[in-house]
């Protein structure tokens, strides 16, 4: 019932799949953020292709995900937005607040190393 | 069929009452991004009464009108009711302004879209999505 | 007042709302068919002789019917058949029981648009008519053998209430056919004028000419999102030159899709702003959020090739290779 967290590196992916019920959601969030610390990821895609809806419930917990993932220095991109759900959640104002989004896992991933070579190179260059 | 109720007092309740409206939203042969919409609005106004009310209840209705079947989902509860439904109403920008509980956005997803409510007896929120021709 | 199934708001239309058949135009044709309360008695006298052949009636039509292939297919199962016989037994039997009121006309609509949605051809709904008229003439011609006025006044009576339903029957025929055309022409309609061009791989151009009310907006969004998807777009342009006037619906419209675009991975660059868009939006504190604006649609472009790691160079100029050589 979990939402499996697949390791792939120096990232974590969660794929969300189908209809989340409030108890999994807020469990994703736990293991998350301990999976996060346990392996000192540096970013972690959630997939959310096959969620059904995407409701403030759901979009608060993503957010406090992101918060407490950023907190611990990793980043994380949301991939897999439907139309109809970024529709919804826009009629209904939410947002995801400081996470990156992408369109699918491939390029989430794109995303996450493409910022951490960024990041890698800001760090030679100006020697910090 | 008359009518079917969904009991709402958990996030159960909401799971479930999402599922049946776009069960019974297909039958009338509504199309599936819509679907989706449905649900979402389902979602958020049962959310609201289980935050404010504890417990409430939606039903579902198959209605005619204009030569096409719609979806009437009515969401009722005796919670604490919203004093200015006015600014609950309030049409704001994307970062929600109005009072956060996703009214405004709620009947932007549906067709048709009518709430009342009084402080102290509760909220009784109607909405409607409809198909295309019979 | 709250919506509810047993308490219709008045927004409800009935079929002839709709088609505009009101008292006064059932009154109207009623008179170009010169249709009258005498028509309506001779039809209620006709009562018991429809009562008693309704169900050969009925028997004879869909033998009649059913020897034509192309209708076989509309009855694959004998309780559908079954069914539907009774239905026309129904309304065979309403031709002779009076009041034909506005319910009536009512009646007469829905079941025209029945037939409508289920492709029955004109030609056959017309030869249903037919049918009834001739088959009502042999029985009413035998049940009244000694007064031939008489009955040629009852059959005329007849035809005219037939005529009466043909006309309404087509009504829904056409209306519905009108309301297919508007529909079509609604969606080509959008299609060009929320035109999502794809330009460069991974890229959209999305220009907005004209005036964005909430459905116009609503469509270009959906549009937008499902563009996005199908060209794995990294980067939309959307160019405002052609929108004459930002007011905060409009800007607000416009924060929604491009907060809806992000939302699947896309960065947004906003293209001709002109500097009184550029002030209305600033007293009207609206934020679009992280978004690249730019004065005209040719910086839009190269902005977004920038941002897809394109670099654009121009190509020495045909004259010169001569000159070098």
């Amino acid at each position: 019932m979990d939402v499996p967290i697949l390791k792939q590196g120096d990232y974590l992916i969660a794929s969300i799949l189908g209809a989340l019920t409030d108890t999994a959601l807020t469990r994703l969030q736990e293991n998350l953020v301990r999976s996060v610390r346990q392996y000192r990821s540096k970013g972690v895609v959630i997939d959310v292709t096959v969620l059904d809806v995407m409701d403030s419930f759901a979009a608060r917990t993503l957010r406090a995900i992101t918060v407490m993932t950023r907190l611990l220095g990793a980043k994380v991109v949301i991939v897999g937005i439907q139309p109809e759900i970024a529709f919804s959640m826009v009629q209904l104002g939410l947002n995801l607040e400081g996470a990156l989004t992408a369109l699918d896992l491939e390029d989430g991933l794109a995303l996450l190393k493409a910022a951490d070579k960024k990041e890698q190179d800001g760090f030679r260059r100006h020697g910090r | 069929m008359d009518a079917e109720t969904i009991i709402i007092d958990s996030d159960a309740g909401v799971m479930c009452a999402r599922q049946k409206g776009r069960e019974l939203a297909m039958a009338i042969g509504i199309a599936g991004s819509d679907l989706t919409l449905i649900a979402t609005a389902i979602s958020e106004v049962a959310r609201n009464i289980v935050q404010y009310a504890g417990q409430g209840k939606i039903e579902f209705r198959f209605v005619e009108g204009r030569g096409r079947r719609g979806l009437l989902i009515v969401a009722r509860d005796q919670g604490p009711g919203i004093a200015d439904i006015g600014r609950a109403m309030e049409d704001g920008f994307s970062t929600s302004k109005g009072m956060g509980l996703g009214l405004p956005g709620a009947r932007r997803l549906m067709d048709d879209f009518e709430i009342v409510s009084e402080v102290g007896k509760g909220t009784t929120i109607s909405m409607i999505k409809w198909g295309h021709s019979q | 007042m709250p919506l509810s199934a047993t308490h219709p708001p008045e927004k409800f239309l009935t079929l002839a709302e709709m088609m505009n058949i009101s008292e006064q135009e059932l009154e109207r044709r009623k008179q170009i068919l010169q249709f009258g309360p005498e028509d309506e008695e001779r039809l209620l006298k006709l009562a018991p002789v429809s009562t008693r052949s309704a169900e050969a009636v009925i028997e004879a039509f869909y033998r009649h019917l059913l020897a034509f292939d192309e209708m076989r297919a509309f009855f694959p199962d004998p309780a559908l058949l079954a069914r539907v016989k009774a239905r026309q037994k129904e309304y065979f039997l309403r031709l002779t029981q009076g009041d034909y009121d506005l319910d009536y006309a009512e009646e007469r609509l829905k079941i025209g648009a029945v037939h409508e949605q289920i492709d029955l051809p004109v030609k056959h709904y017309l030869g249903m008519y037919n049918f009834y008229l001739r088959e009502l003439w042999r029985y009413i011609s035998e049940a009244d053998r000694g007064h031939p006025d008489e009955t040629l006044a009852t059959f005329f009576s007849l035809m005219k209430l037939t005529f009466l339903d043909i006309s309404l029957a087509i009504d829904t025929y056409i209306d519905s056919r009108e309301r297919t055309i508007k529909a079509l022409q609604q969606e080509v309609i959008q299609e060009l004028s929320t035109p999502v061009l794809p330009f460069r791989e991974g890229m959209l151009l999305l220009p907005i000419i004209g005036q964005i009310d909430s459905q116009r907006a609503r469509q270009l969004t959906e549009h937008l999102l499902l563009a996005i998807r199908a060209n794995r777009a990294k980067v939309i342009v959307i160019d405002i030159t052609g929108v004459a006037t930002v007011d905060s619906r409009v800007a607000n419209h416009l924060v929604q899709t491009v907060d809806a675009a992000r939302l699947m991975g896309a960065k947004v660059v906003i293209s001709g702003i002109s500097p009184e868009i550029a002030l209305t939006m600033v007293t009207l504190g609206i934020d679009l959020g992280p978004v690249y604006t730019v004065g005209d649609l040719q910086n839009g472009i190269e902005h977004a090739e920038r941002l897809l790691g394109y670099r654009v160079e121009k190509i020495a100029e045909t004259g010169d290779d001569e000159k070098e050589a």
